[in-house]
């Protein structure tokens, strides 16, 4: 009974310690006033990177990743209907393992790498965020929590991620793919692309099979 | 039964069931002759439409963006009406972002080369050489994960119509947070008001961050037809360049020798990518010394810091950027997500010649929301100036009620003394600008007093949402002392509730319900009529079914 007393405790007390550590880590990096911690240089931003403070759940960097990332028109080319792509949109790693990530955009434009819904007590709204300009490399380091989960990564800017920039991040054996990957998963609201006339076919296939099993039926 | 039995309860149907008021009136008069008028029968009792509840007129300033500011040394105006600019973006555009602290690039939310500003070329005390750069965004488009638009942006509650701008380079998501859908604060129509000074060397740089091809056209600005490279400067895909596709940057050079209120829209398919709002005001203001101009305006409106030689002149500066929209262009990029069959939809499909507007905006917005941000607000003996250009795909008829204002300004030009008659009304076809000075006086010519007093495009459709009024461009000039702390405007008894209501502009709420509910709510339903009719029904399948089977 006791112990569990102390659990509780530990428990409530735990996050306002967390907290006051995030805040005096980030005291030393530039900042904004919704609290995400910002690093800001010609090249673009990251936004709260992290390279050492572990997730709840973890004891130890459970591996080291490394991926190198392009971003533009040019990977959109083998997608159709897509317009901008990145140059992988499937990624998979192990539970409470240190991911890097070198995005070089190859446009004339911003492109960014976000990955969503990330422990906010380590990752202030849930997020880890590269955002590199024209032509730049931007590199970031975050550590996924312990669990199988997939997360969300694309571009946030306006109409990026449903022309082409939505990838995943699977951690451990993930929580199932999400919808509309490209290569990955399907699209889940599909436009039509059917022939001119089908309604036409329809009716001509309708008539045929009606035809043929009335024949059929009267032999 | 036999058939003829089926035949007589069919009949015996029709006899009982047959509404009375359908026999010829004639008959009826004949039979109330014999009888008189048959019994009292109510009809159906008003039935009040339940409403979910009003979004607050005027939410609370939380971030403080509406007070006086001193940031990096630019004198921010406070603004008097409920929302307002980003302080922080208006001193990054007065500074450039190269010049300001990195806690207001921070604020504002600004890319580091949104807006930047180097050399003073004449010496005056204020730089000449000035770099913007914009990109393209699509409100209320689609995605292939849900039915609802992505990057929502509410003309009129409820109301989110598919369109484009060109925006400011700003750092970050497009939405508010990954929780919501609502496009960040500064993503929205009009596309900024430029503002550059005589003799500055601009660069505009347009960052096609969109899916579909787009250029910029100065629409009376003073600019080569090349630039010094031999570039195409005119953005016309006609005549010296070509569309500039997704993902790529091109840069348009000017140095205007003229002042005056001119226009930039994007000119690739132009009778599509103007209504959709590819379409900004552009200022050219005199050269003065130490005359740092606030570059942009974000959503056009109140400048809160004015040109020396505006401020020696007025009190206050307003940007009118009047638009319509057409709902059925608008629904095109919500149709699909395939760029190729959102660009079939809208570029062969669509015919701009059927088209009608829909939507009537000022300054990206219409009533009620322009109450919010665009009312001008003024004390007596203000002398305001007003810049108004019409963008929108017909003509307005622009019009302030108490007032009448001089018209200084024809696209820019000056309009000789003789010719600043005081007027109410002044027709604005389409493109055009008029520059315009708004007395509050009160002489019973240019003011009546002090009041709310509203102004708009005095053309019935003007006035509506889809049909639906007060809607559209309607906005006011309140004097002070009708004025809340709040900054909202202390109508005289009259509720705004229903405005506020996405019901209301989607046709569900009756007009007059909140005023007299019994009298002017939609009526109940007549059930007695719908059973009757239900009755004859069954008559006419079953005797129907009789003729049939007999024909065999």
């Amino acid at each position: 009974m006791k112990g569990c007393k102390g659990r509780v405790l530990a428990m409530l007390y735990l996050p306002v310690i967390f907290s006051v550590i995030l805040l005096s880590c980030a005291s030393d990096i530039s900042h904004d006033h919704s609290g995400h911690n910002m690093m800001l240089s010609e090249d673009g931003m990251v936004m709260n990177n992290n390279a050492h403070r572990l997730p709840f759940g973890c004891d130890v960097i459970s591996k080291q990743y490394e991926f190198v990332v392009s971003a533009g028109r040019r990977y959109a080319a083998d997608n159709p209907g897509a317009v901008f792509g990145m140059s992988q949109h499937d990624y998979r790693v192990e539970a409470c393992s240190r991911i890097s990530v070198v995005f070089s955009n190859e446009d004339e434009v911003r492109h960014q790498w976000m990955v969503h819904g990330l422990p906010k007590y380590l990752y202030p709204g849930g997020m880890f965020h590269l955002e590199a300009m024209a032509g730049k490399t931007i590199q970031g380091t975050f550590i996924v929590p312990a669990g199988d989960q997939t997360y969300l990564v694309h571009c946030d800017m306006a109409q990026h991620m449903e022309k082409g920039m939505k990838g995943q991040l699977v951690v451990g054996n993930g929580s199932g793919n999400l919808w509309n990957v490209y290569n990955t998963s399907d699209t889940f609201l599909k436009s039509e692309y059917l022939p001119a006339h089908t309604s036409r076919w329809v009716l001509l296939f309708a008539v045929i099979a009606f035809i043929l099993t009335y024949g059929l039926l009267r032999r | 039964m036999s058939r003829r039995q089926y035949l007589l309860v069919a009949l015996i149907l029709v006899v009982v069931a047959f509404p009375p008021g359908w026999y010829p009136l004639a008959l009826r008069l004949e039979i109330s002759r014999w009888f008189g008028a048959a019994a009292y029968l109510a009809l159906p009792v008003s039935k009040p439409v339940e409403t979910v509840g009003a979004e607050i007129y005027c939410p609370p300033d939380l971030a403080g963006w509406r007070s006086a500011f001193e940031i990096d040394g630019v004198n921010v105006s406070p603004s008097k009406t409920c929302l307002s600019d980003n302080p922080y973006s208006v001193a990054t555009f007065v500074r450039g972002a190269n010049n300001v602290s990195d806690d207001t690039l921070l604020k504002s939310g600004l890319a580091a080369d949104a807006v930047t500003k180097g050399e003073d070329l004449d010496g005056d005390g204020d730089p000449d050489v000035i770099h913007i750069r914009l990109e393209v965004v699509e409100l209320n488009g689609s995605s292939a994960e849900s039915a609802e638009p992505v990057t929502q942006y509410e003309i009129a509650p409820g109301i989110t119509p598919g369109l484009w701008v060109f925006a400011p380079k700003y750092l970050g998501m497009a939405r508010e947070n990954f929780e919501s859908r609502k496009a960040r604060s500064g993503l929205r129509p009009p596309s900024p008001v430029i503002r550059v000074e005589q003799g500055d060397r601009v660069v505009i740089t347009l960052e096609n961050t969109h899916y579909m091809p787009h250029t910029i056209h100065l629409h009376g600005a003073d600019h080569g037809f090349v630039t010094a490279t031999g570039q195409g400067n005119d953005g016309v895909p006609l005549t010296s360049e070509l569309p500039l596709m997704p993902g790529k940057a091109r840069s348009y050079e000017l140095t205007p020798r003229q002042t005056g209120t001119m226009f930039y829209h994007c000119h690739v398919q132009p009778h599509v990518h103007v209504s959709m709002g590819l379409q900004g005001m552009f200022v050219i203001e005199e050269n003065q010394p130490n005359n740092w101009l606030q570059t942009l305006n974000v959503g056009a409106g109140f400048v809160r810091s004015s040109s020396v030689a505006i401020a020696k002149k007025y009190d206050q500066e307003y940007d009118l950027h009047y638009t319509d929209l057409d709902l059925q262009l608008g629904q095109r990029v919500q149709s699909s997500n395939d760029p190729r069959l959102v660009t079939r939809s809208m570029h062969r499909d669509y015919d701009v010649t059927d088209a009608t507007a829909d939507y009537f905006l000022l300054n990206g917005k219409s009533f009620p929301y322009t109450f919010r941000e665009s009312l001008i607000v003024t004390e007596p003996d203000e002398k305001i100036k007003l810049r108004v250009l019409n963008g929108g795909s017909k003509g307005i008829s622009f019009h302030i009620h108490g007032h009448k204002f001089n018209l200084t300004h024809k696209d820019g030009v000056g309009v000789v003394p003789e010719n600043q008659a005081a007027q109410d009304v002044i027709w604005l076809p389409t493109a055009q600008r008029v520059d315009l000075d708004l007395s509050t006086r009160n002489d019973g010519l240019h003011s009546y007093g002090a009041g709310i007093w509203l102004f708009h495009d005095h053309q019935n459709k003007g006035t509506t949402t889809d049909g639906i009024g007060p809607g559209g461009n309607i906005s006011a000039v309140v004097y002070q002392e009708y004025m809340g702390l709040d900054g909202w405007p202390k109508t005289q008894g009259v509720s705004y509730e229903k405005f506020f209501s996405a019901e209301y502009y989607r046709k569900i709420i009756p007009v007059w319900q909140s005023y007299a509910p019994v009298l002017f709510s939609d009526p109940g339903t007549d059930w007695l009529m719908f059973g009757r009719i239900l009755l004859l029904a069954l008559a006419a399948g079953m005797s129907g079914a009789v003729l049939v089977s007999g024909s065999k």
